[in-house]
């Protein structure tokens, strides 16, 4: 084959490759691989920053035991599961309806695209305040807009289990259905307009073309936006800081945040990182199922 | 699909890596310079929290700098919620953060931050011919073990503010008991409320630190108990305990108390007594002012302070609040440091904080200055509610064990279908079995923690028996 007779020069370009790749590699290492390696060896050990004198003795497995019968560790990893369905659902399919919509030419398209990115824009810490505000009892928004003036009607959202979990959702659903819509939004563009135009001729009409064209055709990115999604609604941390701190009633004590009150409130650092290797197993078996899924699509696609 | 070989442009190169290293230069200049300046003046850097009154402490930082030119402070200022700035400034110290050199303390944080190396002890700084001019409670909420970590800057103590017009109008004293309170709540608000928006009652129920204090002030003035300094044990589910929480899940929590409340931290809380729309309000010492404050306030001159109310056979408790200051056991500026705490900490500060921030002094002396009771007859008799101000459990798994209390409590009261015998129980058992961590500590520091506790119990009582003697 070819190939062979261009072999030192396919070693060369290999060495260059790896160079290349070198630097990422050791920046992913450090700060990536290390701080997780060492959540783990932490969370092999019984460390209290209240309590020094106690040393750092090794444990084996017991913080994984006392998790296991952590009822608040439980509760708040159903909190955490429903959280990721829920808000990644909702993303996903306005990110839909988005996509489709600033997929289609009119005047005015390239305002739209850019206004629709405005809340991705925006720093979580930011936006959170400002669903903070929007929601609160007295000079909310959201009050105003339901009741007007009828201030008796009022009602406090975030004193509401049912309601502040709602709210944390549709604070994240406002901010990352754009996101999931960019992604969607690039794998809609990759396809032809020739096969809209042979279906309109063979008579399809647009609900054919988007069920048996758009759809299977957007799928890989659907599946790319959902991982990405489902990763990061994992991780939620920063609303639940601002907006609620866990409450009511510990209705929005996402598994990161449990773990982050563990830390750095209550100094069992031991303890704190076995919840953080939780969550970390828990997403990279998310991602291998979500990257396993992908393949396949691509592979029966192509 | 096709094999993309990526072709590298030679071209590209020497850009790139001239804008990196530019890039690395100019980063390199910056904190040179930074540098630089640091050497001049001697920085310190204190970190605080946005206070209530923010021109007073602007006065009180400008008198320093004039008076100590040679010391610059930069205030860092963290979250105003107890509980946010206590995880701030526990990751800077845990991460031994040479950027803090002073930082304020919560009451319930000294035997914490002393344990885990956090605070630099004071005695020799700070001797207790010294601490003899400071009020007992929170000496001793800054001692831990044989050491003291903090010196109190000001004092805290529940109290409960009324409005005076809204119960002459209506022929009611002051309440002495909590059904009392509620009574006369409701009354008022049956006949104000058709005129105008208008709440029994606003406290601070939030899942934080300030709930805890809020529900500890039921629990005890039922003569509930959270731990029992003898046996160690949690007695939260202990009747009085769970009838005190009750009383205020039925009773307070969207009854004469918005549902808000459950989300109030003081801010909001305050809010709605200061526009005229609670007729009872809890709150620490400097709602007074903020209170008669014609600029915020539209209730100037109607607000009455008195002890919190009780349950009937039982006393009256406040919870002991209070910010101290701590030096950093990282701290590169020592002598600064101490300089700034000692001035923070002086008469003629705490003195000028009392007038203008309504903050009460933790100076003995000054409780008996003419000036300050003059502008606030009302300390004389806080002087009292100071001196039998119950401290939250001492001990260096506090914030763990508040967190617990947190859960438990917020979920009761937010959420009317929950057991609260089973929550109770549930909580209990998890808190005994932190503090039975402490227990496994070498230096069996859960032993001298008795001691203080007792050493506590008694330093109160005399200091008691030396006022009425006084």
């Amino acid at each position: 084959m070819v190939m062979k007779t261009k072999c030192s020069s396919i070693t060369k370009e290999r060495i260059f490759a790896a160079s290349l790749l070198i630097p990422c590699f050791v920046f992913v290492c450090i700060f990536a691989f290390y701080p997780i390696l060492y959540s783990f060896f932490l969370s092999l050990h019984r460390i209290i920053l209240g309590l020094p004198s106690i040393g750092q003795p090794f444990i084996g497995l017991e913080n994984y035991r006392e998790l296991l019968h952590d009822r608040i560790a439980l509760r708040s990893l159903i909190t955490t599961f429903a959280f990721v369905s829920v808000s990644t659902f909702f993303e996903i399919l306005f990110g839909l309806i988005i996509a489709l919509v600033i997929n289609r030419h009119f005047r005015g398209r390239g305002l739209v695209r850019a206004a629709i990115l405005v809340p991705w824009a925006i720093p979580t810490v930011v936006s959170a305040q400002m669903w903070r505000f929007i929601c609160n009892d007295n000079y909310g928004f959201l009050n105003y807009i339901l009741f007007g003036a009828d201030i008796s009607k009022y009602r406090a959202w975030l004193a509401d289990p049912f309601f502040a979990f709602a709210a944390i959702v549709t604070a994240d659903v406002w901010k990352t259905s754009s996101f999931a819509a960019l992604l969607i939004l690039a794998g809609l563009q990759t396809i032809p307009d020739e096969l809209y135009e042979t279906a309109k001729i063979d008579g399809a009409n647009a609900w054919q073309r988007f069920r048996r064209i758009t759809l299977p055709l957007i799928k890989p990115a659907i599946l790319i936006a959902l991982l990405f999604r489902t990763i990061d609604a994992f991780r939620v941390f920063d609303l639940v800081f601002v907006m609620t701190q866990g409450g009511p009633a510990d209705s929005t004590n996402v598994l990161q945040f449990y773990g982050y009150k563990k830390i750095f409130a209550e100094g069992f650092m031991g303890y704190g990182s076995t919840i953080s290797v939780l969550v970390f197993i828990t997403v990279f078996v998310l991602s291998l199922v979500y990257i396993r899924l992908i393949r396949t699509r691509l592979f029966t696609e192509t | 699909m096709h094999k993309r070989t990526v072709v590298w442009n030679n071209s590209l190169m020497f850009p790139v890596v001239f804008a990196i290293l530019l890039a690395v230069l100019v980063m390199s200049l910056i904190i040179g310079c930074a540098r630089t300046e640091n050497d001049e003046k001697k920085i310190i850097r204190f970190i605080t929290w946005k206070p209530n009154q923010p021109a007073v402490w602007e006065e009180i930082y400008t008198l320093f700098e004039a008076e100590h030119p040679d010391i610059r402070v930069i205030r860092e200022v963290g979250p105003h919620s107890s509980t946010a700035f206590h995880d701030l400034l526990a990751q800077k110290l845990k991460n031994h953060s040479p950027d803090v050199d002073v930082f304020f303390m919560d009451v319930i944080w000294p035997p914490e931050f002393g344990s885990a190396g956090w605070a630099l002890p004071l005695d020799e700084l700070f001797p207790p011919r010294e601490q003899k001019n400071f009020l007992n409670g929170p000496i001793l909420a800054n001692s831990y073990k044989d050491n003291i970590y903090g010196v109190p800057l000001f004092i805290d103590s529940g109290m409960l503010y009324y409005r005076k017009d809204l119960l002459k109008r209506y022929g009611f004293n002051p309440p002495e008991t909590w059904p009392k309170m509620v009574k006369q709540a409701r009354e008022i608000v049956f006949e104000e409320s058709k005129r105008k928006e208008m709440f029994g009652f606003s406290g601070q129920f939030k899942q934080y630190e300030g709930l805890v204090c809020n529900m500890m002030e039921y629990i005890l003035s039922n003569g509930g108990r959270i731990l029992n300094p003898q046996t160690e044990k949690c007695e939260i589910a202990e009747k009085p305990a769970v009838d005190a929480v009750r009383f205020v899940r039925n009773e307070i929590i969207g009854k004469i108390a918005p549902k808000g409340v459950l989300t109030y931290q003081e801010p909001e809380s305050i809010a709605i007594f200061i526009q005229g729309k609670a007729v009872f309000h809890r709150n620490w010492p400097y709602a007074w002012e903020m209170s008669n404050n014609p600029e915020r306030s539209k209730i100037e001159g109607m607000a009455g302070i008195t002890k919190l109310p009780r349950f009937s056979g039982n006393k009256s408790y406040a919870t002991l609040g209070g910010w101290q200051l701590g030096i950093s056991s990282y701290s590169k500026n020592r002598e600064a440091a101490w300089t700034f705490v000692r001035f923070l900490t002086s008469e003629k500060i705490q003195k000028h904080l009392a007038l203008k921030a309504g903050l009460a002094p933790t100076r003995k002396a000054l409780y008996k200055d003419t000036e300050i009771i003059q502008a606030y007859p009302q300390f004389s008799d806080m002087k009292t509610v100071f001196l039998t101000a119950r401290p939250r459990p001492r001990t260096p798994l506090y914030p763990a064990v508040s967190n617990v209390l947190q859960r438990y409590f917020h979920k009761v009261i937010s959420d009317p279908t929950s057991d609260i015998e089973k929550e109770a129980c549930a909580a209990s058992q998890e808190i005994d079995r932190i503090i039975s961590l402490q227990d496994s500590a070498p230096d069996n520091s859960a032993v001298s923690m008795t001691e203080t506790r007792e050493e506590l119990g008694i330093e109160t009582k005399d200091a008691i028996s030396e006022r009425t003697s006084e």
